[in-house]
């Protein structure tokens, strides 16, 4: 396992540094320059040599990069251009937004679609099941900017009975005390992505229950509801810890079009404020913080993979 | 989503907010239930943006245009624009009582008024000088900073008296001008607090000494960007606006409070909260579902919901705005230069910008006819010309006979082409080659479908003369990270690649000058336009008080287009119609006046 491990972290970690550099790269290939980006066009040539030298803009490529190294290894993402705050505070205000809303909505996908992933498997190819999977796919279809705005319309605009837009206090603790207002956009993300938790899960169930040790199970007279929660449940859940893990980078990453929607200030809209803003400390901040997520978040699929299922573990050497 | 003053690094998004034909038809002007003015009460305002400095003199790198309705609040500027939708200057909200003008114009005495800051101290002319000198040795690192303006056009100040200010100036000016434009950017600081160069320091007189203002000046710059402490800092607990800062996210939502000590007009809201939208959908969706938002504006495209926002207690108008619209032409570009630095094909350009149409057809009648430099908001400025529709009126005929005349092969629905090269009276003109086409591409902000109508209306129009135009439209910051000003002596492709542009509007103060915006070199000049005669005209407006001189600037420019002039769209308000004090609307102060709004019986 130890073996295993030392190899698959210094996968992720070369991932990581990979896609920092073709970042970097990337975003100073785009178009134009992040001084009459931030500083608008009207910026005079002295405004905008102002702004270069405060940033290192005018320095090599590679010095630039060097200097962002340096700073990372530091604990320095550098200063927002466009907030001329530090990074890593952006960050800090914003990402446990991310991890209360995408961790919520996470979770109550995840209680809705195994049930009913199973339930579907046992019940396969019935009415009920037939019904189910349209609606699934009826939701998995479905855009998320749509699926808000009908919420949005429905329980906000027409009945009042939820607010239009998230919590906008700055702490998490202050969110929670608004419930109400998190409701939607919990709801919203919980809907668009538990259609493919719930596939996932009925796939694997049906798999799991054409296996031969199921006989001998039931065989020897346990009940069908310990047959499908003991064992049918950990055999058949391996598929849908993938995908969890895969979602995991979405937390520290943000939902952008639901955060635009419900006006939820997380890390996709800095993201993507930053984007159109040039604001190349943001972006790359952002990006490693979604990269070190995106291989923490596979190595924590792999490993439990090999807690649920040691023939993985023991392949794996 | 509102800006107090508008700059154009919004102006893409702030100028869909204008027209609504169905709006302006059902929506009353100020509620007429809100007669009597019911004194407490809050009231939200929804932004699109988040202040990040407070401090009133914000750093040169730093262009946050919201930082200015944070600070507008707590340090009002000397000069308060606009009464109403009158281009005066306020007299009952500007800091001084009287200005008087001497010296041939190179000498003014202000008077300030009696006025008390939040901690109970008078407002002096040692406030002022403590601005003076701050700025003196800081100006060039502050954002609002014109070039030749305050400070670096004072040769002295002095301070006869507690409340009297003479300032003399290295050259005349026009009154005008000076008080309207210039002192609209310069708010009074409190010395008596805020003269230190640390936060545990003493507080002195540092800043009469070079070194000592310098040190002020970098530890109020620095203090100023702390938005952890914006609504904390002892510093910025001393203001002489009508509110307070009580609270600070720096997720861009805070709140003032009425300001107790404040000596200007009694102000009714005790409470006004900024919220921040980060899109218009969320704020749309806000008002839609009748929540806390008391004023906002509404995008174009969703003038559909008005009847919805009326039923929901809001009422809807449109607003005119301090500006003029305009897509300006690179007169730089490598290969669309040449042809565009001829007057007679600005001209057929204009000829095909049938405006009334725009107007009528766009805009639904909710904008500025856009027939030159000045907009109707300003009055007695508008000269006849202008108001009598411009010089270039819809003329696609006119604009064919103009090409045909200066030895172009004119191509309805084609391409016309150069036929005789040449700098003849009846020739292309200087660097056209035979058979040069005449093709452009007009860049334009993405996201507003009335900027898309717009657009493609004067393409199409265009084609009638046989002007091909390749529209491209892109986000307003990507634009503008490749739109540079373009000069003759710097014109570098990266920046300059661009022919035509047009990315909103541009904004006024309260003195319309041309300074800036169509003299050789001006900052909004980004054509690099450049006609000695037009900045004579641009300097005598500035510097002597005569309104046949403006006029004179005014038709000279409109004629001579530095820019191809089409109509500006209004904003649209939408606010709750139980406040009063909203109507009219002050397009000079970009109509956020909480200080004058109250909840009627």
């Amino acid at each position: 396992m130890t073996a295993y491990l030392t190899r698959r972290v210094g996968q992720a970690l070369a991932v990581v540094v990979g896609v920092m550099i073709l970042t970097f790269i990337l975003i100073h290939m785009e178009p134009g320059s992040a001084a009459r980006s931030i500083l608008g066009f009207r910026a005079t040539a002295a405004r905008v040599a102002i702004f270069n030298n405060t940033y290192g803009l005018n320095e090599p490529l590679y010095k630039q990069f060097g200097t962002y190294l340096d700073q990372l290894v530091h604990g320095n993402f550098g200063i927002s251009y466009y907030y001329q705050q530090p990074v890593s505070s952006l960050i800090a205000q914003r990402l446990p937004k991310d991890i209360v809303l995408v961790g919520l909505s996470t979770v109550l996908a995840l209680l809705i679609a195994i049930p009913l992933g199973i339930y579907q498997a046992v019940d396969r190819n019935r009415i009920s099941d037939n019904l189910l999977t349209g609606a699934t796919f009826t939701l998995y279809a479905m855009p998320t900017f749509f699926v808000a705005l009908l919420l949005i319309g429905l329980l906000a605009v027409q009945t009042h009975v939820f607010p239009p837009v998230a919590p906008q206090n700055q702490t998490v603790g202050g969110m929670l005390a608004d419930p109400r207002a998190l409701v939607l956009p919990v709801v919203t993300l919980a809907l668009v992505t538990l259609a493919g938790y719930s596939r996932y899960m009925r796939s694997s169930v049906i798999d799991t229950l054409a296996q031969d040790y199921l006989r001998v199970v039931r065989a020897k007279g346990l009940p069908e509801r310990l047959v499908l929660s003991r064992h049918v449940l950990r055999n058949s859940i391996l598929p849908v810890i993938t995908v969890v893990g895969l979602s995991v980078p979405n937390i520290v990453g943000g939902a952008v079009i639901t955060e635009d929607i419900f006006n939820y200030q997380g890390m996709g809209q800095l993201y993507y404020g930053a984007a159109v803003q040039h604001d190349f400390p943001i972006l790359l901040g952002a990006t490693f913080i979604v990269g070190i997520a995106t291989v923490v978040g596979n190595l924590a699929a792999d490993i439990a993979y090999g807690i649920l299922d040691p023939r993985i573990r023991h392949a794996g050497g | 989503m509102l800006r107090r003053r508008i700059v154009r690094a919004a102006a893409a998004a702030l100028a869909a907010l204008a027209l609504i034909a169905t709006a302006a038809a059902c929506s009353g002007s100020n509620s007429s239930s809100a007669n009597t003015q019911k004194q407490g009460g809050t009231v939200s305002i929804a932004w699109n943006a988040t202040p990040n400095f407070i401090f009133p003199f914000s750093p040169a790198a730093n262009t946050d245009g919201y930082n200015l309705n944070l600070y507008w609040m707590l340090w009002p500027n000397l000069t308060f624009p606009g009464v109403g939708a009158q281009s005066i200057a306020s007299p009952q909200e500007s800091l001084w009582s009287s200005i008087t003008w001497s010296n041939g114009d190179k000498t003014f005495t202000m008077v300030l008024k009696p006025w008390k800051w939040s901690d109970g101290q008078p407002i002096t002319s040692r406030d002022f000088t403590f601005v003076y000198n701050l700025l003196k040795v800081g100006y060039t690192n502050w954002n609002e900073y014109q070039q030749g303006g305050f400070p670096t056009d004072v040769t002295s100040v002095s301070t006869p008296n507690e409340h009297t200010v003479v300032v003399n100036l290295n050259r005349s000016y026009n009154p005008a001008f000076y008080t309207d434009n210039l002192l609209t950017l310069i708010p009074l600081l409190p010395q008596h607090a805020w003269d230190k160069e640390s936060a545990s320091g003493p507080v002195g007189n540092f800043d009469e000494t070079t070194a000592g203002a310098k040190a002020v000046f970098a530890f109020l710059q620095k203090e100023g960007g702390d938005l952890a402490t914006f609504a904390t800092n002892p510093l910025w607990k001393v203001v002489d606006g009508p509110y307070t800062l009580s609270q600070f996210q720096a997720n861009g939502t805070y709140t003032y409070t009425a300001n107790k000590y404040y000596s200007g007009p009694k102000v009714h809201m005790s409470k006004v909260v900024n919220l921040f939208y980060s899109t218009d959908t969320a704020e749309l969706d806000s008002l839609r579902a009748g929540g806390t938002i008391g004023t906002g504006s509404l995008p174009l495209n969703d003038l559909q919901q008005a009847g919805l926002l009326k039923s929901e207690g809001y009422s809807v108008v449109p607003d005119p705005l301090a500006a003029f619209a305009s897509i300006e032409p690179n007169l730089y570009n490598a290969k669309a230069g040449p042809v565009l630095s001829q007057l007679y094909v600005r001209q057929a350009f204009e000829d095909l910008i049938d405006r009334p149409e725009l107007v009528s057809k766009v805009f639904s009648a909710d904008a500025d006819p856009g027939n030159g430099p000045i907009p109707l908001t300003f009055g007695s400025l508008v000269s006849p010309l202008e108001k009598a529709g411009g010089p270039y009126p819809y003329s696609p005929s006119k604009a064919v006979a103009l090409l045909k005349a200066h030895g172009w092969n004119v191509v309805p629905n084609g391409v016309t082409t150069c036929t005789s090269p040449g700098t003849g009276p009846t020739d292309c003109g200087a660097g056209i080659s035979a058979g040069e086409q005449l093709s452009f591409q007009l860049a334009y902000s993405s996201g507003t479908s009335t900027f898309d109508e717009e657009m493609a209306a004067i393409q199409s129009w265009d084609e009638q003369a046989g002007i091909k135009i390749t529209l491209k439209s892109e986000p307003f910051n990507t634009l503008a990270g490749t739109v540079g000003v373009c000069t003759a002596s710097s014109h570098p492709a990266s920046t300059c690649g661009w022919q035509l542009v047009y990315f909103g509007y541009t904004p006024y103060n309260l003195f319309p000058t041309g300074l800036g915006n169509f003299n050789t070199g001006g900052f909004e000049n980004l054509g690099g336009y450049s006609n000695p005669a037009l900045d004579n005209l641009i300097n005598a407006t500035d510097y002597t008080a005569s309104t046949s001189a403006f006029y004179q600037y005014e038709d000279y420019t409109a004629e001579q287009l530095p820019q191809l002039w089409i109509p500006d769209q209004d904003i649209v308000m939408v606010y709750k119609s139980d406040i009063g004090g909203f109507a009219p609307f002050n397009p000079f102060s970009g109509g956020i006046n909480p200080e004058d709004w109250y909840y009627g019986s």
